[in-house]
């Protein structure tokens, strides 16, 4: 009796999570010039307006390009500042960790207020390198907690028994330290990308006319045209995602199976 | 030349170490202090103390892990005080294994081979041999977390060994085992270190295993070397009062030192005169001194020359019968072997030993 209602239950939380983006999929093919659901009447019309607009190419380039670039800056960095608050006794480190790990707790509307005066003060004109920049406020503290947990899990001593067996520092690092926290860095990369790419409420306080990411784009498009377009892209979207999130799982599923196995030790 | 073939003649060559004034702070606290050290080659040397002596701390002056204040350290004449550790020739073989989780066996085992460029062919045929002298032929395809806790340490000895180190460096190996697997395992490595001859520097706090695996044994304290010398002689005739204490269970009794005896030296206890053997410079006539016998050597006779006193308590422990026996000098404990006539509580005895058996030191 307990398993059904756990069975029955699972069953509506998946459906309660799913629904929303089944809606988008299923509008983004009615042949209504509006947005509605059920579809009625089956067109891909709407997917061809998407590709017949270039700003929102543009934007999709900008936004991904970005959120690549945050995902690779957030690994190294992360890397670097995990290692050196993990290994390190140095002036300012508990400071440093603090910030870090509260940074999560600032709400991003404030943190976009926040980088728009900072930004403005310090000269920097809106550009996809500001744009990263505060989308690294974002994902650089996540990058920096995960690599800290991968480092916990690796014993110094296998790094002292590299050394022994005449690995340069590089080697011991590229053969030992690097294996132990290459699953928490795929995870921050993957993470970095993600935040990147869906965010929103950063990225308006930051963008300008000209340079407006995709979910900058969809929101202004909205106020104006009401379409199923923007559903079209949605879905889109939503494919990009799925896309990326099987082939990151794919890697990390590999990384897990050839160890750095934290929870054996 | 394979690691299983290699003749202890030819092996024991090489790898002796020498410490001449190591010396290390940490933390602005001095944690060794002016060690000196000399091995013989193929010598099983084990550094001796309790947590916080300085032993792991000269254990990794001796990899490089640690560079060293002051001293020099040298293996085979050659001065390594400053040489990283990567390029230093010591297996180093941890507490906690310290196995590459994510290689297979056989690719930890094969790593020193690697990094000094090794070709693949003949790598493969080292790994495989070094891994059936440690008995885990079978297991070069599992991962470290598929083997179990002696596995792994006979792993990690295997990649310490298959690159035939100067020294092999144990930093409490046998720790993380359970009893019967400790006692199993460390007698396989003493096998396996007589057989290929690499001198080995073990760091242990057990006493025991100290004494039952080391040519010599350098119980440390405080940072440096209390005494340096063999198990039988450590355990036995302690120079300290610290390795007296340190190691099993001993009788301390103060008296004066009165001059040579027909053997070792004399000493008037509590008005009785006893003969011990002082590890060093014997004493000056007149000092105060302290006598040190271990339970298992006193003897227990009906008269005769010895220390006089009332058997107050006999305990049957199996492999050993113990007694108390109250004396002018305080309580003696005797350890009996099993077959011994048990005397009677209250009976009047005398406690006496083979003055070799014995130690003195000033106090």
């Amino acid at each position: 009796m307990t398993r059904v209602l756990g069975g029955a239950f699972a069953c509506l939380v998946g459906l309660f999570l799913v629904a929303p983006v089944a809606v988008t999929v299923a509008s983004s093919l009615t042949a209504t010039a509006y947005v509605t659901f059920p579809p009625q009447g089956i067109t891909l019309r709407w997917y061809a307006e998407v590709f017949a607009k270039p700003e929102f190419l543009s934007s999709f380039v900008l936004s991904a390009g970005v959120a690549v670039a945050a995902a690779g800056v957030s690994a190294v960095v992360g890397l670097a500042c995990g290692l050196a608050i993990h290994r390190y006794r140095f002036p300012g480190r508990g400071a440093l960790e603090a910030v870090l790990s509260s940074a999560f707790a600032v709400p991003t509307i404030v943190l976009g207020i926040g980088l728009l005066q900072w930004f403005a003060q310090m000269g920097l004109a809106s550009s996809p390198f500001t744009l990263l920049l505060a989308h690294l406020v974002l994902t650089v503290p996540y990058a920096v907690r995960l690599v800290l947990a991968g480092l916990a899990g690796l014993d110094r001593s296998a790094e002292k028994a590299a050394a022994g067996l005449g690995a340069s520092p590089f080697l011991v690092f590229w053969h030992v330290t690097l294996p132990a926290v290459r699953g928490a860095l795929i995870g921050s990369a993957f993470f970095a990308f993600i935040t990147s790419f869906d965010d929103l409420t950063v990225a308006l306080f930051v963008v300008t006319t000209d340079l407006q990411t995709l979910p900058v784009r969809i929101f202004n498009y909205m106020q104006y045209d009401y379409d199923p377009t923007v559903t079209a892209i949605g879905t889109l979207m939503v494919l990009f995602a799925v896309v990326a999130a099987v082939v990151i799982e794919r890697f990390v599923g590999v990384a897990r199976l050839f160890g750095a196995d934290q929870d054996h030790k | 030349m394979s690691v299983a073939e290699a003749p202890p003649e030819t092996a024991v060559r090489r790898g002796r170490l020498r410490l001449d004034g190591v010396r290390k702070a940490l933390g602005g606290r001095e944690v060794v202090s002016a060690v000196d050290l000399e091995t013989e080659p193929g010598e099983f040397l084990t550094l001796l103390g309790p947590s916080g002596c300085g032993k792991t701390t000269t254990l990794n002056m001796i990899a490089g892990h640690l560079s060293a204040d002051g001293g020099v350290i040298e293996v085979d004449g050659r001065d390594i005080t400053a040489v990283p550790p990567h390029r230093r020739s010591m297996g180093m073989v941890f507490q906690s294994y310290a196995l590459f989780p994510h290689m297979t066996i056989a690719d930890n085992v094969a790593f020193g081979l690697r990094m000094r460029k090794v070709p693949a062919a003949r790598r493969r045929k080292q790994v495989a041999e070094v891994l059936e002298m440690v008995g885990l032929d079978g297991m070069a395809g599992r991962h470290p977390r598929q083997l179990s806790g002696g596995q792994q340490q006979r792993a990690a000895l295997a990649r310490a060994l298959v690159i035939q180190p100067d020294l092999l460096l144990l930093d409490e190996p046998f720790s993380n085992l359970d009893a019967q697997l400790r006692v199993r395992l460390r007698e396989e490595v003493v096998a396996l270190q007589r057989r290929i001859g690499t001198t080995t520097i073990l760091v242990t706090h057990d006493q025991e295993e100290a004494l039952a695996v080391s040519d010599r044994i350098a119980v440390m304290a405080d940072g440096v070397i209390h005494q340096l010398d063999r198990p039988r002689e450590i355990y036995l005739r302690p120079a300290t009062d610290f390795v007296a204490q340190f190691i099993g269970e001993v009788n301390a009794l103060d008296g004066t030192a009165a001059g040579p005896a027909r053997e070792g030296h004399a000493c008037e206890v509590a008005g009785a005169t006893v003969a011990a053997m002082p590890p060093g410079e014997p004493p000056a006539t007149g000092a105060a001194v302290r006598v040190y016998v271990r339970p298992e050597v006193v003897r227990l006779a009906a008269d005769g020359e010895g220390l006089r006193g009332t058997v107050r308590e006999t305990r049957f422990l199996g492999s050993r019968i113990r007694c108390v026996v109250a004396t002018k000098a305080g309580k003696v404990t005797v350890a009996l072997p099993f077959d011994a006539r048990v005397p009677e509580v209250g009976e009047e005895v005398t406690c006496a030993w083979r003055p070799s058996d014995a130690s003195l030191a000033a106090r």
